[in-house]
């Protein structure tokens, strides 16, 4: 049997949608099988860190003071990620670029290290696994170095870094959900709110910060999550795919002239960025060079619409201001911006990156602050209840589809956490107060329609 | 009753969909992002639904009759809602062929539409049976009043089940009849709906879940057989169109 059009469609799609499906769920694994055992140790002993700066959220205040003082943390936390994140285009710009990278490596180290044995630390202590110290630290050691050696350098499979990828997020969005509730929900909505103005208002961070990227024709220093295209490429004739609300319209020349033009701009290679904050949803468009217009194989995917760039912003220091937390440090402004900018050596990996972006020009690229934003809104979900759960979790994917719908419509960089936040946020509250009352009263009744 | 037993309810409720889900739909992308799309539709008229309710909630549960009213209005909702549905995927399916006759490949099959169908059933499963089922993955279980002889999570999940089936393939059968302005098809959908949705007020009464239980999986499997009746008439009608 001939196979149907929708083997092809969308798989693109399903690319992204898979790993920050797959990391949400870990997150709320996480969080059930974690929240067990203290179920009042945050109460007691609230963690101050950067989200926290100017309220520790007590459950035994009232609701016009938690709703200040969570509005206050966010601003300030909002704040900080703005001055960061200049502080990052300023170095870019400079080009302190050895710096970054290899503050960026520390950073990861760290983040996966500290965060993500912490972790490691309390599942072993929940599910009292059998498992000496020495044997605990080597794994530990062995897993971060292979993660910051498969983020940051070529050569490494790319399963392996998507793997790694993800896990970063699960780690930063773990350690965000033992912020306090209301805390958390404001931030959401603030961060949501900063990645719409960063991208898309002229005097953005972001957008300078892309700017300056494609206008040094580098790739740009974030961390991203690519979606490696299944599909095997000849590198010599590399196919394209086109959108399939975009392509109706458009003739066969306008569409090589936007790849051939996009080719100079965007490279997909191995470029990691440590911060949260970049959505890089980039479909390449390059048509076959010898003007051949094979149209089957370039119309294969209809709704991934042509190459283009997308960045969202999220809280890059997030997962520092986290760290940090008995030690009010004033390196924590230092540490905030690490994450922003890491920018691999120029030099010796360009060719590396010149090759692979041939190879991997097809694919989608997704900001690992997006990973962490929508799983810390659905590990928020999971505190109250798995049908928030569901229902945050359809509203996220669905926001997700609707983003890279307009990805490829509109030819620019788009954020990425507005659209999906905010469903997530309204369905959350709507599933809690409405939906919750009315099933479960029905179902309790054992009826259901 | 430990993380075995949960698994095994959510399995119960939710089986023959994972395994159709496998089956058809996880190999082409497009048709999980119609499910999820479906799934969402069906979330928001629940949503709805509840908004409008919401006001008189919580119900008397002594009462039998606030809960015929609340099913009735819900279903006579949601199938306006599937009304509305078809005529959207009406127009998706036409851009979709469209697309592929200009790349020439074949059209959407039939069993392409049971994604759609899927959705529906899964957004009502998952939210009816699966979301209380986090207590069943702890030590201890639960029992209802009017229907003791089994833990409560087992009987929402085998009543999620019953839906599950009747909502997938009614869809099916509710599509077909909208595609063939079939009128018989399309008033069995919502009469099946209906049907079943009553048919759970007998589980209102106490022991009343051991008739309304078979009773609603007479439904589910009558579904099901017209369901094959007609997709067999479809196969046969366009087989006789190949051979001619």
């Amino acid at each position: 049997m001939e196979s149907s059009i929708l083997e092809s469609i969308g798989q693109e799609i399903i690319g992204v949608m898979s790993p920050v499906s797959l990391c949400m769920l870990l997150v709320v694994l996480l969080v059930y099988s974690l929240s067990d055992s203290n179920p009042f140790s945050s109460s007691s002993a609230p963690i101050r860190t950067a989200a926290n700066l100017v309220y520790l959220e007590n459950p035994s205040d009232t609701t016009a003071q938690k709703l200040e003082g969570a509005l206050l943390n966010a601003l300030v936390f909002v704040i900080l990620i703005a001055i960061v994140t200049f502080v990052l285009v300023l170095l870019y710009y400079y080009n302190f670029t050895n710096f970054l990278k290899n503050y960026m490596r520390f950073s990861a180290f760290f983040v996966l290290g500290t965060m993500g044995g912490s972790i490691f630390l309390s599942i072993i202590q929940h599910f009292s696994i059998p498992i000496d110290s020495i044997t605990c630290f080597l794994l530990l050691f062995n897993y971060t170095i292979v993660g910051v050696l498969s983020m940051f350098s070529g050569g490494m499979p790319i399963v392996l870094r998507q793997g790694y990828m993800v896990s970063l997020g699960i780690i930063v969005a773990t350690w965000f959900t033992k912020l306090p509730e209301w805390t958390t929900w404001v931030l959401l909505v603030a961060l949501a709110l900063y990645d719409l103005v960063a991208v898309l208002a002229p005097g953005g961070p972001l957008k300078l910060l892309v700017e300056l990227a494609s206008s040094r024709d580098e790739e740009l220093p974030a961390l991203v999550y690519e979606a490696r295209p299944t599909v095997s490429r000849n590198e010599g004739n590399p196919r394209s795919t086109l959108g399939l609300l975009v392509a109706g319209v458009s003739d066969s020349g306008s569409v090589e002239l936007q790849a051939v033009s996009n080719n100079n701009v965007r490279r997909d290679g191995a470029e990691n960025r440590r911060s949260p904050e970049y959505t890089a949803i980039q479909v390449r468009n390059l048509e076959n060079v010898e003007g051949e217009r094979n149209r089957d194989e370039g119309e294969r995917s209809p709704l991934v619409g042509h190459s283009r760039e997308r960045y969202s912003s999220d809280s890059n220091s997030s997962e520092y201001s986290t760290v940090i937390h008995n030690r009010e440090s004033e390196t924590s402004v230092d540490e905030e911006m690490s994450p922003l900018v890491d920018l691999l050596g120029m030099d010796n990996e360009r060719e590396h990156e010149r090759r692979d972006s041939v190879v991997a020009s097809r694919g989608i690229k997704l900001g690992l602050g997006d990973f962490v934003f929508y799983s810390v809104l659905v590990g928020r979900a999971a505190m109250y209840d798995l049908m928030t759960v569901y229902a945050c979790y359809l509203a996220i994917i669905s926001g997700l589809g609707c983003t890279l719908i307009l990805l490829s419509v509109c030819h620019r960089a788009l954020p990425a956490l507005p659209i999906s936040i905010t469903l997530g946020v309204i369905f959350y509250f709507l599933t809690r107060l409405l939906m919750e009352p009315f099933v479960v009263g029905m179902a309790t009744n054992l009826m259901m329609f | 009753m430990t993380v075995a037993a949960g698994i095994g309810y959510a399995l119960v409720a939710l089986g023959p969909s994972l395994s159709l889900f496998i089956a058809f739909i996880s190999k082409k992308p497009f048709l999980i992002l119609t499910l999820l799309s479906s799934t969402l539709v069906w979330l928001i008229s629940l949503i709805i639904l509840s908004g409008i309710w919401r006001a008189f909630l919580p119900l008397n549960s002594t009462t039998w009759w606030p809960f015929a009213i609340l099913i009735f209005s819900s279903i006579a909702f949601q199938e306006g809602l599937r009304l509305l549905f078809w005529k959207v995927y009406k127009r998706l399916e036409d851009i979709l062929d469209a697309f592929a006759d200009r790349v020439s490949k074949p059209r959407l099959y039939p069993t392409d539409k049971m994604q759609i169908a899927l959705g529906h059933g899964v957004a009502h499963a998952v939210f009816f049976c699966l979301s209380l089922l986090t207590p069943a993955f702890g030590p201890a279980t639960y029992f209802v009043d009017r229907c003791s002889q089994i833990p409560f999570f087992l009987v929402s999940a085998i009543i999620a089940l019953a839906f599950v089936t009747v909502h997938t393939f009614s869809m099916v059968i509710a599509f077909n009849g909208y595609a063939e302005g079939n009128k018989v098809d399309q008033l069995f959908v919502p009469s099946v709906h209906l049907a079943a949705g009553m048919m759970t007020m007998i589980n209102f009464a106490y022991g009343g879940c051991v008739i309304g239980i078979p009773l609603l999986f007479l439904m589910a499997i009558l579904t099901v057989m017209h369901c094959g009746r007609m997709v067999w008439r479809r196969l046969s009608e366009s087989q006789r169109q190949v051979d001619s």
